[in-house]
């Protein structure tokens, strides 16, 4: 999707943070700085939830009267309806705040773009492996507290089945807490190897630890979880199966376009510009 | 005004300091304050190594509330603009130059505590029940140079509640006994994470003492 340039605009990029783990918002400021690297805003700043700077102090950041917000959440649900909508002030997709037009977007997980970057994702976690004799999973959270989290995961999937060039045997959504489990996969894959990708953002504990572990190549806890190597090691063999493991999808440089095609849909369907 | 420009008229004035930072001109640099010989630093160009120099403490704990007086020593940055300075003390110390031009303009929307801890959800929600006498104990024993914060508390309690006088809510936001025309002051507009993470468990405590 082409991107015209906005140098009098800013982008803030909005993540979770913790205040615990800081390789997860590793992956928020990595994608503004390949945007800010292709100069197509005149500023490009993050904010968080949990870390600093707060979503209402990163409003002083900012020098630009017009301002796209772009969370970097992988669906949409609490924080990209309720959270991020009152921490700024917004009452719909362009309100003026303080002096600010803000233009808020839909969450990156959810464009249609995403596919394409999980497609990417198979072949460098599996070059050569034939689709035709593997089944693609990708993980979800899951919760029954809110629909809208299985939602991205099962749109990606569909959209993958209906490509005229997927070739894959099946595409299935799993997920850690609500059924289908990701920890059935050796029940679920009929064919001799699997990729597994974790729909997630940022590589944390969900990526390096729980999922291998429902996998079956990581036992229990040890070494600290940045210091794990569990996508280095590909593939596993587990189950009769060859397992091919891969980073959260959010770790993928090229998340910075999905951000920009977010912003251009935004545009195309709000006629901002 | 941007604030990029804001930054060099105040450089221009005399400021050299903000947090635990000292910046230099000519060439422009910026080195932690406790560094004294800066040929013995590691040398750094790309702003961006700002975030990676702030996660860690020089024993390696995490650094997720950024005012605190932990900033690791022995590094330097030797930048092309005062754009490239703006990031990188933005990295160090998030929104802090918005935050200080915003409150030199009076156009700061200061955030007392009642109405942040009133918007917390999931396990934080419970942060709302501890009393106003335990939040004055926090802030002494959490806020201001004493307990490891750079930063001048503006919020209170609310609106009709200051906080009592104490070291902490008397800090000025200026590291050392040095010229405050010298520094930025790091101004503090709501209470951080942590803040609200001790609120929480001091609320529970309460609780609990009250039930026995």
């Amino acid at each position: 999707m082409e991107f015209s340039p906005k140098p009098k605009a800013a982008l803030l990029i909005v993540g979770h943070g913790s205040t615990e783990n800081p390789d997860s918002s590793t992956p928020y400021f990595d994608h503004a700085k390949e945007i800010r690297r292709r100069k197509v805003f005149g500023e490009v700043h993050c904010c968080f939830w949990k870390e600093e700077p707060s979503m209402r102090e990163a409003f002083y950041m900012i020098d630009a009267e017009e301002v796209y917000v772009v969370p970097d959440f992988i669906s949409e649900g609490y924080f990209t309806q309720e959270v991020i909508p009152r921490e700024l002030s917004l009452t719909g997709p362009t309100t003026e705040v303080h002096g600010k037009t803000i233009h808020y977007c839909d969450p990156v997980g959810i464009h249609p773009s995403m596919t394409s970057l999980i497609l990417q994702r198979t072949d460098e976690v599996a070059p050569g492996v034939p689709q035709e004799e593997s089944t693609l999973f990708i993980v979800g959270h899951g919760t029954g507290l809110n629909k809208n989290s299985t939602k991205a995961v099962k749109d990606q999937v569909d959209h993958i089945k209906t490509l005229p060039n997927c070739r894959f045997a099946d595409v299935i959504d799993t997920y850690m807490e609500e059924p289908p489990f990701i920890a059935d996969w050796g029940k679920l894959a009929k064919t001799p190897n699997a990729i597994v990708v974790p729909f997630f953002i940022a590589d944390g504990l969900h990526s390096y630890q729980d999922i291998p572990m429902m996998l079956g190549f990581e036992k229990e806890e040890g070494l600290a979880a940045s210091q794990k190597e569990v996508f280095r090691r590909n593939p596993y063999h587990l189950q009769d199966k060859t397992l091919y493991y891969s980073a959260a999808i959010g770790m993928e440089p090229m998340m910075a376009d999905v951000i920009l095609d977010q912003i251009s849909t935004f545009d195309a369907q709000n006629d901002a510009h | 005004m941007t604030l990029t420009k804001v930054l060099s008229n105040a450089l221009d004035s005399g400021i050299n300091q903000i947090g635990q930072l000292r910046i230099l001109r000519g060439p422009l640099r910026l080195h932690h304050i406790d560094d004294v010989n800066l040929d013995s630093l590691e040398v750094h160009t790309d702003p961006d190594d700002a975030r990676e120099i702030s996660l860690y403490t020089s024993d390696g704990k995490y650094r997720f509330t950024k005012g605190e007086l932990s900033l690791k020593t022995g590094w330097i940055f030797i930048l092309d603009s005062v754009e490239d300075l703006r990031r990188a003390i933005d990295l160090f110390y998030p929104a802090s130059l918005g935050l200080w031009n915003a409150s030199q303009n009076n156009e700061i929307r200061v955030q007392n505590l009642r109405d942040k801890l009133n918007r917390q959800t999931g396990m934080y929600r419970h942060a709302r029940n501890v009393s106003d006498e335990g939040i004055q104990k926090l802030v002494k024993c959490l806020c201001g140079p004493s307990n490891k914060c750079v930063k001048k508390i503006l919020w209170e309690i609310d609106e009709t509640t200051p906080l009592e006088d104490s070291e902490a809510s008397r800090f000025d936001g200026i590291v050392g006994d040095i010229e405050m025309t010298t520094a930025i002051p790091m101004v503090c507009q709501e209470a951080c994470n942590f803040f609200v993470a001790q609120s929480r468990k001091k609320a529970k405590k309460e609780f609990e003492a009250r039930e026995q």
